[in-house]
């Protein structure tokens, strides 16, 4: 069975955002992942309150990075939030975003060596040990929690790169795949295989989730129109390759560039083509977007994540995907 | 009139579609930061063991939907064709009103 996830940004209060995750959980959803970036809420808060207003849903960081905090305040973190809500609670990390770190001084370099040293780290203070590390990233003297930790907390790590993808498969617990179009999904779960045979682990072992830009609506002009502004950022965050790759024209993409750094949105809004939508998202109508699961579930995920901006309305597009999407998908 | 009163003036076969109806607009809300803190904690709390629909949840979406959107929420209940509870409704707006002033 396909398992639904679904992502928020805690750019709304706490109150919203947690109504919504209740809602998500009653409308069958099992995985619920909270964005991390400065900007916005607080990650850990916000995750505080959905636990302690829902009673099933699995919930994680979705994904926090080694860099912005330490990893072992990050178990600690994580930790506390598995004794508000006992085995419920996941580990979401990924290598971060380069260009948000920065804006707060804080230097990355060595990313797959700061998250697998992050990931290691995390694990071992998990499992009550004390801690002494001496890692090329990460050095710890002798860390140990003075409290008891109930049970396993699995780890997600997001990922788009191929070496990313190999170690998410390779130490994993799950797999987040930052991607929509079923060509990146089918490459990265390429990826994320090789990994999962280097650690001689089986397929089911490792949970593969496509963490998708998702807009849902009745009316398929409705459903791009909340997608476009995603999809605009996406596309001006996203190499040269990447572009080409999908077949989106690099001078169209510079243009879009240009307006969203003038904050020009409705120059840059109007630039975003029915290509990029196509590739830097799941969009559509109930009908248009089970196509497009489905084909990704060939590929070989076993978690689909609805991701921003979900609809227009997101309260109406949960409803929509609870009554139309997700029963497509159960067995 | 408080809100559980009010809520009595709405028939019972019509909350569960109210309820629905109210918490749409509480959520698409941009008035967020008039939502006082225990009332939004009650809020979840009954959307949580769903009793959104019962007198007490339909009393919170109620007097939550006043606050941050007393016209709209005024207007749903005219075209529910609830003329009595909209006239309540509008009473209260002008009494926010007057306090407010």
């Amino acid at each position: 069975m396909l398992k639904f996830g679904i992502e928020f940004v805690p750019k709304d209060p706490y109150w919203k955002l947690v109504a919504y995750a209740i809602q998500a959980e009653n409308c069958g959803f099992s995985y619920l992942w909270i964005t991390d970036h400065f900007v916005n809420r607080n990650v850990y808060v916000t995750l505080a309150a959905a636990a302690i207003y829902t009673n099933k849903i699995t919930f994680g960081t979705g994904v926090t990075n080694p860099w912005l905090v330490n990893p072992v305040i990050t178990a600690q973190a994580i930790a506390t939030l598995n004794e508000l809500a006992p085995g419920r609670v996941v580990l979401g990390i990924g290598a971060g975003d380069k260009t948000t770190l920065e804006a707060v001084g804080v230097k990355t370099g060595k990313p797959l060596t700061a998250v697998n040293e992050a990931i290691d780290i995390f694990r071992k203070l998990i499992n009550g040990e004390n801690v002494a590390y001496q890692g090329e990233v990460f050095k710890t003297a002798g860390a140990k929690f003075n409290f008891k930790i109930q049970g396993k907390i699995p780890v997600y790590i997001g990922a788009q790169g191929p070496k990313m993808l190999e170690l998410a498969g390779k130490t994993g617990d799950g797999v987040l795949i930052n991607a929509s179009h079923p060509s990146d999904v089918e490459y990265a779960v390429k990826r994320a295989s090789k990994g999962i045979q280097q650690a001689n682990k089986t397929p089911s072992d490792v949970d593969i989730a496509a963490y998708t830009s998702f807009s849902v609506n009745k009316e398929l002009k409705k459903a791009v129109k909340a997608a476009t502004p995603v999809v605009a950022f996406i596309v001006a965050g996203s190499p040269p390759s990447v572009l080409e790759k999908h077949g989106i024209d690099l001078a169209k993409a510079d243009e879009l560039r240009a307006a969203l750094k003038k904050n020009d949105f409705g120059k840059a809004f109007s630039s975003v083509t029915p290509e990029m939508i196509n590739a830097f998202s799941v969009c559509g109508t109930p009908d248009m977007c089970i196509e497009r699961i489905a084909e990704l579930r060939k590929l070989g995920i076993s978690q689909f994540v609805v991701g921003s901006p979900i609809g227009a309305n997101v309260k109406k597009a949960i409803d929509l995907i609870s009554s139309k999407v997700i029963p497509q998908f159960v067995e | 009139m408080d809100y559980p009163e009010l809520v009595k003036l709405i028939p019972a076969e019509k909350w569960g579609l109210i309820s629905d109806q109210l918490i749409n607009l509480i959520l698409a809300s941009k008035n967020e930061e008039k939502m006082p803190r225990q009332l939004a904690d009650t809020m979840l709390l009954h959307m949580k063991n769903g009793n959104s629909e019962s007198k007490s949840g339909l009393a919170a979406l109620l007097e939550a939907s006043v606050l941050l959107e007393p016209e709209k929420a005024m207007n749903a209940f005219c075209e529910l064709q609830l003329p009595t509870v909209a006239e309540q409704i509008k009473a209260k707006i002008a009494t926010m009103t007057a306090e407010a002033i």
